[in-house]
């Protein structure tokens, strides 16, 4: 992959957007939601604007990949893990959610967008309520990038 | 095929979990301690136990008879009696329960070989204490188990007579017997906080605790239960009129199943199904072929021994090295390899990228977040 497009220029200040425009970026645990023959490299089938990236489990998500996700240009962040209770490798999911309340180092910056950012916690066979969940977290982006805007 | 079992498994599971996810929150989820439930009724067993064990008396003569007395004369015996009997056969279907979801979840082979192998033991030693308990009643069950058991370990070749001689304790059946019975069925208990340390060998932080309210609910259903069929004893043993076998409906099918099985399939089908059913289990996990192992490793020059990776690793697999190459930080973060999950919850503990999963580093995960983003 070339280098200028790793090395792109960070984007800045948000413009409101319209929730067609919005652009998601969900970092997932490959043994959450099956998206087996829903990814077409990263994009989910079905969605506009939305790149799945999947890590061995949500525990593995590192503030800095959320950070990088914003700055190479999502809208919206969601990390996403199994349901709290249940992770494949016992505590990976609830350390994730600990790190998105910001109660477990290492810490999320403080320039990341918290409300634009999410966690889901779902099981393999919620893929549906995956894809509903997610067009409705582009209106919540949709609605908080007009708030920052109003507030400047 | 197997897989497809399993798989199949794993989401009729997830499915009712979900369920009950909804219904009572993921924190009151009684299918989350599939662990903790098992060892909450041991809790409950040890303490009720304790209890009977100040009014038992282990001999023929007096056995039974101390038994009764419990039951009827002490103030609320009933209830602890009844306690001790139905909270066994509780922890028996919870650990089924547990059993079933770490197989199906695939949550049993590899860097938790130890919890599989620990876990099959605890389950004998399990049968070793129900067996003996229902013996230290002394009703006419009790000598049938006792008759049964002492000729089903004869049959075993070569060891088999002294393995009986040892149970019977000498060449009749005496106060010596139910010495022994007494021993087998607190000994072994005992064993068993011994057995669930290892158990528990390789897991950080495990989930050996349910809720305040799962508690509750499951102290009252023994409870309720306890209320509804009373536990007594039978007729008191009577050598003169033994029975054959344990008629069914006396039969406690988690401890005392061995014994319809003899009365079906003879000594030696018994020991062979016995013999079979373990080491299918004990071979359980080589039916699956594993992955080649790639576990997480540590660079040397970027560790700076904060020690979270170490906190956060879910199978105790890295341990804080002191260092003395000339570094100026004190610790170095070791990978133990073959406890290693290759989970990655190390690299999202980790905030100098000091250690990766060489099948996936964190910069590799960054570059294609950024890959997928900036391509349209
Ligand atoms: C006395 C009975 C038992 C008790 C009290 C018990 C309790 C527990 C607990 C508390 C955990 C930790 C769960 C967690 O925090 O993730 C665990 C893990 C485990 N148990 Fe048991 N267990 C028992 C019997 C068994 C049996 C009979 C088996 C299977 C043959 C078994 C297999 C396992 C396995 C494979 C794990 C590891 C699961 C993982 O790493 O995710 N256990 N057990
Ligand atoms: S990947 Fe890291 S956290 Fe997971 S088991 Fe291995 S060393 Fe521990
Ligand atoms: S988290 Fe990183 S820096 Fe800290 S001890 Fe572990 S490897 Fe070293």
């Amino acid at each position: 992959m070339a280098e200028d497009v790793i090395n792109a220029e960070e984007t800045e200040d948000k413009k409101p957007k319209s929730k067609d425009e919005v652009r998601v970026a969900v970092i997932a645990c490959e043994r959450s939601v099956n998206l087996e023959g829903e990814l077409n490299q990263t994009k989910l089938n079905g969605v506009d604007n939305c790149d799945v990236i999947q890590v061995p489990c949500s525990g593995m998500i590192q503030p800095r990949m959320i950070e990088s996700a914003f700055k190479a240009g999502a809208d919206g962040v969601i990390a996403m893990g199994c349901q709290i209770g249940d992770c494949h490798f016992r505590e990976g999911n609830k350390f994730c959610r600990e790190r998105l309340l910001g109660l477990r180092p290492p810490m999320i910056k403080k320039t990341v967008p918290k409300n634009r950012l999410q966690g889901y916690w779902m099981s393999e066979v919620q893929v549906e309520e995956f894809k509903a969940r997610i067009e409705e977290f582009k209106i919540h982006v949709a609605d908080e990038l007009l708030n920052e805007a109003a507030e400047g | 095929m197997l897989t497809n079992i399993v798989r199949g498994g794993q989401k009729v599971i997830l499915r009712l979990e979900d369920i009950l996810n909804k219904i009572f929150s993921s924190e009151q989820n009684i299918l989350y301690y599939h662990g903790a439930m098992p060892n909450f009724f041991m809790w409950m067993l040890f303490l009720s136990g304790l209890l009977l064990f100040a009014y038992y008396t282990p001999t023929l003569e007096a056995a039974y008879q101390s038994v009764e007395y419990i039951t009827k004369k002490l103030p609320y015996g009933d209830v602890i009696r009844g306690i001790h009997r139905y909270a066994a056969d509780a922890m028996y279907l919870t650990v089924i329960l547990h059993a079933i979801r770490v197989y199906f979840t695939d949550r049993y082979r590899e860097y938790r070989i130890i919890a599989w192998y620990s876990g099959i033991a605890l389950s004998i030693f399990m049968l070793v204490i129900g067996i003996s308990g229902y013996i230290l009643v002394w009703d006419q069950r009790s000598l049938t188990i006792v008759n049964k058991f002492a000729e089903f370990l004869a049959a075993l070749p070569f060891i088999g007579e002294t393995l009986s001689h040892g149970f019977i304790n000498g060449d009749v059946i005496s106060n010596y017997t139910m010495s022994m019975s007494f021993f087998l069925h607190t000994g072994t208990s005992f064993a068993l906080l011994i057995l669930l340390w290892v158990h528990y060998m390789r897991i950080s932080r495990p989930v050996v605790n349910v809720t305040w309210a799962i508690g509750s609910l499951l102290a009252g259903m023994v409870l309720v239960v306890a209320g509804a069929l009373p536990a007594l004893s039978g007729e008191e043993a009577n050598f003169n009129a033994m029975l054959p076998s344990i008629p069914l409906e006396q039969v406690d099918w988690f401890y005392l199943w061995l014994f319809p099985l003899i009365d079906t399939v003879g000594n030696y089908g018994a020991w062979a199904a016995l013999i079979l059913g373990l080491v299918v289990v004990t071979l359980l996990p080589n039916f699956v072929k594993s992955e080649d192992s790639e576990p997480a490793s540590v660079n040397k020059d970027s560790c700076v021994g904060c020690r979270l990776c170490s906190i956060d690793c879910p199978y105790e697999a890295i341990y804080m090295a002191p260092r003395n190459d000339g570094s100026k930080y004190k610790e170095l973060a070791v990978v133990i390899n073959d406890r290693c999950a290759e989970c990655g919850l190390c690299v999202g503990a980790c905030n100098f990228d000091a250690i990766e999963l060489p099948t996936y580093r964190s910069t590799e995960v960054m570059d294609d977040i950024r890959i997928a983003l900036l391509q349209d």
